[in-house]
């Protein structure tokens, strides 16, 4: 299967909740260029869980079309869903299972099964580190060790592209670390990340391209080092500071 | 499948590594079946094996004071106690609560009886011209023979009736008997013979049939029989607060989210989780029904007897157990936390059981309370579970009540989607 230039395509998205007066998104378009990470950052209300929703098939749009991997997502959602991992906010493992218990689900769920699975957990909780825990009960972990898990969950099938939102919300720098470099090693192996955060620095040092939204519409997109340039900044958190303002978002 | 299986383990090793889950599942019904079978143990006897206490003061010497009481004692639904005592007494006794009934019958009661009767007869054959003289005592009125009966302020007026007419009854026969006699005297003067020595039998007679050919002796709902069923469907349906918490906490933990990112319809993890609270819930009603079968004769109750199909209990088992399931995934659609749903499961739970008859038979509520038992998925289960342990049902005989069950679930499952449909929109 071959990977199209172009990983996922937006065009004229909206999404208006029922009962909301105005749009979570309001006509966005954007392209995210295969094997690339890339940051939707934004503000909390921006419309960034929305956005992510939509292009994981959680939530259907409103208005517009978009595009995975060349396939358009409402024709052939079951597809593009095998071809994508999630890695949620919240630690989506079952905490009365042990580590390999929960993996061996979630890799049973994208259709993976046998000794090949076995050896895929084997190999991703060494390089997470977490090998001698295989057989520990999530419920004893600390909250690094189950960010990890949790991030192997998403990749067990080894997808083509994969969404990650905050992986690295409330973990040690050792932990942070270790994920973000995860991640880079997926990236060079040919995956396209999709990432949220609030963590300006980290996003700075892992993205190549970044879109900002806030009020459900794309404030500015781009390589960081080129935005924070051009917008006379130090670093990506000015910039933010500088587009979306300092008033305090709930 | 690889999904259903897997969803299937998954929720097994859930449910057996949750030591309080298993407990409310497992423990609970069997203590309510053994608590309760106990404690309901002898009102059920009283229910069926009803002895009403009964005060009789006979002050008759004669055959109809004999007649009465051995009616009474025939009747084998009073304890009786003889006593000698005034009318102001009994009235007193009776009204102290220690006897439902009290009866009086007067001192020559059978005497003035006999000479009512004489006088009757005697009036009646000078009325057609068969007797040539007409008795010395006619003219004399006979004093009136009166029995005297007092019930308890509490007795009911149902109960009034039947016990008047169980005495009126026996005797009826006694004053055809005495009439008869006098009549054959009064004919034997006219030269008629009629025997009148004889035993007079009845002319209808009444045999009861039971309606219910089991192998052994016939059954009746006793405390084991109404209870092990009763609480084994409770246990099942109790279900419900393990079921929404964990389709709850799935859905709080970010599971629900990824797994309606996985490839495949979010139903076949729906069937999986079904399956396996399904199968807790038919090891469940096994295990309850041999707890009813080996433990609770140990503790002096009746062995639960299940009848003959086999068929019917595992089918009356298995959609007790889907209606229980699907339940259980609309309250934990429903309900957005834990918290709602347990107190919610559990009291819609407790309320539908007792219109469902589980905590006592349907057919002692009042008529209000029985209309909405028709609507109770633990009163479709309990009557096909009666249908089958006590009437020898069978598939076909319970089919009505599986019809109603599957039905539930299936209407439970919609209304699950449909939330969840409104949700995502």
């Amino acid at each position: 299967m071959t990977t199209p230039s172009v990983a996922v395509e937006v065009k004229h998205l909206f999404k208006t909740y029922k009962g909301a007066t105005s749009p979570a998104v309001n006509n966005i378009s954007f392209s995210i260029e295969s094997k690339s990470i890339f940051g939707l950052l934004g503000p909390n209300g921006a419309g960034k869980t929305t956005t992510i929703s939509i292009l994981c098939g959680l939530i259907q749009p409103s208005k517009g079309d978009v595009a995975l991997l060349g396939l358009s997502l409402k024709n052939n959602l079951e597809e593009i869903k095998q071809r994508i991992g999630i890695v949620p906010q919240e630690i989506a493992l079952y905490p009365a299972l042990t580590a390999y218990e929960n993996l061996r689900y979630i890799g049973n769920m994208y259709g993976l099964k046998g000794s090949a699975l076995k050896k895929t957990i084997s190999e991703h909780l060494e390089i997470v580190g977490l090998q001698a825990h295989a057989n520990s009960r999530v419920e004893t972990f600390s909250g690094g060790m189950k960010r990890r898990i949790n991030l192997i969950a998403g990749i067990l099938h080894q997808p083509e592209i994969l969404f990650l939102d905050e992986p690295t919300v409330g973990v040690d720098v050792q932990s942070r670390n270790l994920i973000t470099e995860h991640l880079r090693l997926l990236n060079k192996q040919g995956c396209t990340i999709i990432y949220t955060s609030h963590l300006m620095e980290e996003a700075e040092n892992l993205c190549s391209d970044i879109t900002i939204v806030d009020n459900g519409e794309i404030i500015i997109s781009g390589k960081p080092k080129q935005l924070i340039t051009e917008n006379h900044t130090e670093n990506l958190e000015q910039l933010f500071l500088k587009l979306t303002g300092k008033k305090i978002r709930d | 499948m690889l999904r259903l299986f897997s969803t299937i383990q998954k929720e097994l090793i859930l449910l057996f590594r949750d030591r309080g889950g298993l407990a409310i599942m497992f423990l609970m019904p069997v203590a309510m079946i053994t608590i309760m079978a106990l404690i309901q143990d002898a009102p059920f006897r009283d229910y069926q094996e009803l002895k009403i206490p009964l005060l009789l003061v006979n002050n008759d010497k004669g055959n109809l004071g004999t007649t009465i009481e051995a009616g009474l004692k025939e009747s084998k639904i009073f304890e009786i106690t003889k006593q000698n005592s005034d009318e102001a007494a009994v009235k007193k006794i009776i009204k102290g609560g220690n006897y439902e009934i009290g009866i009086i019958i007067p001192p020559n009661a059978t005497q003035l009886l006999n000479e009512k009767v004489n006088q009757f007869v005697s009036k009646k054959l000078s009325d057609v011209g068969l007797s040539d003289s007409t008795p010395t005592r006619v003219n004399n009125t006979p004093e009136e023979l009166k029995l005297l009966i007092f019930f308890s302020p509490e007795t009911k007026k149902s109960f009034k009736a039947s016990i008047l007419s169980s005495l009126k009854q026996s005797t009826s026969k006694l004053e055809t008997q005495t009439l008869l006699t006098y009549f054959s005297k009064e004919l034997n003067k006219e030269n008629t013979e009629i025997k009148t020595e004889q035993r007079m039998d009845d002319f209808i007679n009444f045999d009861e049939v039971n309606t219910v050919e089991t192998p052994k002796e016939a059954l009746l709902l006793n405390s084991v029989q109404h209870n092990v069923p009763a609480w084994t469907i409770f246990g099942m349906f109790f279900i419900v607060i393990s079921m929404s918490g964990s389709i709850i906490k799935e859905r709080d933990d970010g599971s629900y989210t990824r797994l309606l990112t996985m490839p495949g319809s979010y139903i076949t993890v729906l069937a999986g989780k079904i399956t396996a609270y399904l199968f807790i819930c038919l090891t469940q009603c096994f295990l309850m029904l041999m707890v009813g079968i080996y433990l609770l004769p140990h503790l002096g109750l009746p062995q639960l007897v299940i009848g003959n199909s086999i068929p019917a209990i595992i089918l009356t088992a298995l959609f007790t157990g889907l209606a229980a399931t699907g339940y259980g995934v609309m309250v934990g659609t429903l309900f957005r936390t834990h918290q709602q749903s347990s107190t919610f499961g559990a009291v819609s739970v407790v309320i539908l059981a007792a219109l469902g008859g589980i905590w006592v038979p349907v057919y002692v509520m009042p008529d209000a309370i029985r209309m909405f038992s028709e609507f109770s998925p633990l009163y479709w289960a309990l009557s096909a579970f009666h249908k089958i342990f006590l009437n020898e049902g069978n598939v076909v005989s319970v089919l009505p009540y599986l019809v109603k069950l599957i039905a539930f679930f299936g209407c439970t499952i919609l209304t699950a989607f449909a939330i969840n449909k409104i949700r995502k929109a």
